[in-house]
């Protein structure tokens, strides 16, 4: 967690487009947020019926802990919707970002239920977990 | 019936191995829960998943529990669930992600 969870239209994001994007998804949460790399998880999907479209040409939704400020999560928003935009150029009203709250103590990850937000340095300490580049 | 969704890589798990983890899932709500789950096997598309923007070889696992679960029970279902995922599928336990949601969240 987070698991930021993208759906497209067959296409619209190139191969080429889908790791820049994760790239992105990865610094831009870890800058607002704090967390380490290792916890972002970004998927990318085409045409999957459990994420519809809605008449978009993408839908982007993020998992993410609870306790984020609605600023945060704004922020987030924002420059992920911009990353898909300047990456496999959809226009920014064809891209839908939705976030959703989840609470720490529901997750395990990394052999250990995860912490709170502002908590993962002592947290990756005590459970040897070990952070991307 | 409870809702349980899993995350798999394309082409990470096999048939044999899927089918085994259906049963164990299964089992697993029953333990817990007293009741069997409603599976969505979902997978990522080769060259669609990242962990850390490199290439995941991570699973998840979401579960929603038919009512809301204390903290305590709910951190030893969480081990018992991803410790079972990882024995079965050969990963470790850093690409194990497992979520076990109170239903007023769903």
């Amino acid at each position: 967690m987070p698991l930021y969870s993208c759906n497209a239209a067959p296409g619209a994001i190139s191969e080429d487009a889908k790791p820049k994007i994760a790239v992105d998804i990865t610094r831009i949460h870890c800058d607002v947020t704090g967390a380490p790399p290792a916890f972002v998880h970004a998927f990318f999907f085409e045409d999957a019926p459990h994420q519809p479209l809605d008449g978009k040409k993408a839908f982007m939704f993020g998992s993410i802990r609870a306790g984020r400020t609605d600023a945060q999560k704004a922020q987030i928003i924002e420059e992920i919707t911009a990353s898909i935009h300047t990456h496999a150029g959809i226009p920014l009203e064809d891209i839908m970002m939705l976030t959703s709250d989840t609470p720490a103590k529901w997750v395990f990850e990394g052999g250990a239920v995860m912490p709170e937000p502002g908590e993962e340095a002592e947290w990756l300490a005590k459970h040897h977990h070990e952070p991307a580049d | 019936m409870i809702p349980c969704t899993c995350l798999v890589q394309e082409g990470q798990i096999s048939s044999a191995i899927e089918s085994a983890l259906r049963s164990k899932l299964d089992g697993f709500a029953h333990e817990a829960f007293g009741v069997g789950v409603n599976i969505n096997w979902i997978e990522v598309p080769k060259t669609g998943g990242f962990t850390a923007s490199k290439p995941s070889t991570s699973s998840l696992v979401l579960i929603q529990a038919p009512v809301a679960v204390e903290q305590d029970k709910r951190a030893v279902l969480l081990g018992e669930l991803c410790n079972g995922w990882a024995s079965e599928t050969g990963q470790t336990l850093n690409e194990v992600v497992g979520v076990i949601s109170d239903p007023a969240a769903a």
